[in-house]
């Protein structure tokens, strides 16, 4: 029992990992309609970002944040109204092009720290907190915690907020939400600024967890994308759920099975829920309203 | 303009007396060896150290007259991938006419490169490429100085048995060990070799495998805690070594011994884990040059030619054992009188130098595929923050000696 326990932590904990990687990944996916492949490649330069902050000005990476994610931010928003804009109307292109975008952000870091990895620490990471014979990693669990308060802020800024409100508009119909006097190019660029902000933000506080590499995005990329799915495309809930869904699996088959497998159990739950449940668990069926429909 | 038959026989000729003269002036020119390694992407760091140590050796031994009379020229050929290592070997050879091809810190690239360059009836020279199948497949044109995998696998297996169950008292047959490694072709072949000498040796043991791109391994951590074993011995890249030995620490897996097998050996898991928890950790690597001058005689003037050229320490083990090999290609060049593969490998397997002859320990003695079998990785330790060789006994710097064990 005690060791089911403990499994059943490590997964929760994993899953928070996953969640806190995926709710971005989902945002911009349900509003814009573009898979994003380089979001991995926004958690790593969330990492670089709290490595560069922690050996330029001492800072700690879970203060990181309060310069990375404003610069993320920008970041995305450059990204989306140089790269994504142009090619409105091109979805698939879109996508090649953040798969290009994945390209330049991974061999340019990998250009400037020549492949060698970094850490950071924090006076937070080495420690573990026990209750009974569960180990939980301080570290996990403040991840765990942040994945929590943004699935929980976003949904209510989405639902409560005016700029949240418009890009529900946005990713219902843009047409409608056009003629409503929504400027919807820029609901669009605030939203992918969002899902890299987001991102930034996950890549700060996993950075006292890994090892950073370069290619380290796209460790994260794949189950993130399997998580989306699950959850529902365009679900802030989904995305959060799916994420405990990843990450259980993944722990309790990799320690009842094989670790060898995990991969192979959890893509077998995946398919197992898109033939029970083609939307994913929280995605509306058909997708229209969380903004898969075909619109000019 | 138009040319006529005897205007285009003229030419042809010229052309042929003018190769004929370049060939004669490049056999007083230098020696010029192919170094193709990953200068750029996540592995130039590495390939980068090992051709720096080629360029040593090469103004080594520039400096005592060269080869056959004729200095040795490092030509570098970047190579990040299988195909780029084809690519790499073409431009070496059909531009700057190389004569002898080395290489390589990835077996991936030395597996296409030795072949292509076979193509071109090169010798490849490897050093440090670590796949036994490298050498298992008897091309004619390839030697390797360096250790393969299986030297690695045996090395921790002997530390396993000499170090950790001499010092915890224990027969083979009482120890318990668990083999943890990586699952790519890497991880697992040594992994398979240790598993076999394990079973040998009469050593119980459990196996667990794990994706280098794992996010998560503590369900492997957990596995092997619950396994009790007495030492753990690991097999992965940097990044998921790093990973391993923090899941550790957090749920307080604490074997009596931990190994790591080929990494976990500089500053990234330093950077990553801090001097205190590694403390004891055992790293089967290349000898460095901390080992006792009794074992690698020279290891102390490699680091002074090393300090005195780059002005700071080397920065992985992968360089002397590099230098070396490069040594052992100059004197088979030297014994058979010239760049010829057929010759050159003739005289490799010719050479028959004990143990404890260069920096790193290694002798010379090749098997019939062309592996030197007198090349053999050494166990070390995390000791203060710094690595330091520990066995065998005699490699072992003065006054240095196992710490740590069981770790507390």
């Amino acid at each position: 029992m005690a060791e089911f326990l403990n499994i059943l932590a490590i997964g929760l904990l994993l899953g928070g990992i996953y969640a806190l990687v995926s709710v971005g990944l989902n945002l911009i996916f349900g509003v814009i309609r573009v898979v994003n492949f380089a979001q991995g490649e926004f958690v790593m330069l969330g990492m670089y970002g709290a490595f560069a902050a922690q050996t330029a000005l001492r800072l700690d990476p879970y203060l990181a944040p309060v310069l990375v994610v404003p610069a993320l931010f920008l970041l995305g928003c450059a990204v989306y109204w140089v790269l994504l804009r142009p090619l409105q109307g091109e979805p698939m292109m879109q996508v090649f092009a953040t798969f290009g975008l994945l390209m330049v952000l991974e061999n340019s870091v990998l250009a400037v720290t020549r492949g060698v990895s970094f850490s950071v620490g924090s006076v937070l990471s080495d420690t573990t907190i026990a209750i009974g014979p569960v180990q939980m990693p301080l570290a996990r669990i403040i991840v765990l915690a942040a994945a929590t308060v943004v699935a929980a802020g976003l949904g209510w800024w989405l639902r409560a907020t005016m700029p949240g409100k418009a890009i529900r508009a946005v990713a219902q119909d843009r047409k409608a939400a056009r003629l409503m006097g929504i400027p919807v190019e820029r609901m669009y660029m605030v939203t992918f600024g969002v899902g890299a902000a987001l991102a930034g933000l996950a890549g700060c506080l996993l950075s006292p967890l890994y090892s950073m590499s370069p290619q380290i995005g796209m460790n994260f990329i794949m189950p993130a994308f399997a998580v989306v799915v699950l959850g529902g495309l365009g679900s802030v809930r989904g995305a959060y759920v799916g994420g405990f869904i990843v990450g259980l699996t993944e722990a309790l088959a990799g320690f009842y099975l094989d670790p060898a497998l995990k991969h192979a159990v959890l893509f077998m739950v995946f398919i197992a829920v898109l033939i029970i449940r083609p939307s994913g668990l929280f995605g509306v069926a058909g997708a229209e309203e969380v903004g898969l429909r075909e619109q000019s | 303009m138009k040319l006529t038959r005897r205007q285009f026989g003229g030419v042809v000729a010229g052309a042929a007396m003018m190769a004929g003269t370049r060939g004669s002036f490049a056999q007083g020119g230098p020696i010029k060896i192919g170094a193709i390694n990953p200068y750029s992407g996540a592995m130039a760091q590495y390939g980068d150290e090992v051709t720096r140590c080629y360029e040593l050796a090469a103004d080594w031994v520039n400096g005592q007259g060269g080869v056959l009379g004729r200095q040795i020229q490092i030509v570098r050929g970047n190579a990040t991938s299988a195909q780029e290592g084809i690519a790499a070997i073409e431009q070496l050879v059909g531009r700057d006419k190389v004569d002898i091809l080395a290489g390589t810190y990835v077996t991936a690239i030395s597996n296409a490169a030795s072949e292509s360059a076979l193509n071109y009836g090169k010798l490849y020279w490897e050093t440090n490429a670590l796949a036994r199948d490298l050498t298992d497949r008897g091309l004619p044109n390839f030697v390797r100085s360096g250790p393969s995998s299986n030297e690695f696998a045996s090395r921790a297996v002997e530390g396993a048995l000499k170090i950790v169950a001499a010092k915890l008292g224990k027969q083979p047959k009482d120890l318990k060990a668990w083999v943890e490694h990586e699952d790519s072709a890497y991880g697992t072949s040594i992994a398979t070799e240790q598993q076999r000498l394990l079973k040998e040796a009469g050593v119980g043991f459990g196996v667990g495998s794990h994706s280098a791109r794992a996010i998560d391994v503590t369900d492997s951590i957990l596995r092997a805690k619950n396994a009790a074993p007495d030492i753990w011995i690991s097999t992965a890249y940097v990044v998921d070594t790093n990973l391993l030995l923090r899941a550790a620490r957090d749920q307080g897996f604490k074997p009596a011994a931990m190994m790591l097998c080929g990494v976990g050996d500089t500053k990234e898991t330093l950077e990553a884990l801090g001097k205190e928890y590694l403390e004891g950790i055992f790293v089967v690597s290349y000898p460095r040059p901390d080992v006792s001058e009794k074992y690698g005689p020279g290891a102390g003037a490699f680091l002074k030619l090393y300090r005195d050229k780059l002005g700071r320490d080397p920065i992985a083990p992968q360089g002397m054992n590099a230098f070396v090999g490069m040594k052992m290609l100059f004197e088979a060049v030297k014994a058979a009188g010239g760049v010829d593969y057929e010759k050159v490998v003739k005289a490799a397997a010719a050479m028959d130098k004990p143990l404890g002859t260069y920096e790193t320990g290694y002798g010379a003695k090749f098997d019939a595929k062309m592996q030197n079998t007198r090349a053999l990785p050494v166990v070390a330790q995390w000791q203060g923050g710094l690595v330091k060789a520990v066995f065998p006994t005699e490699a072992a710097a003065e006054g240095v000696a196992v710490v740590n064990l069981p770790r507390a």
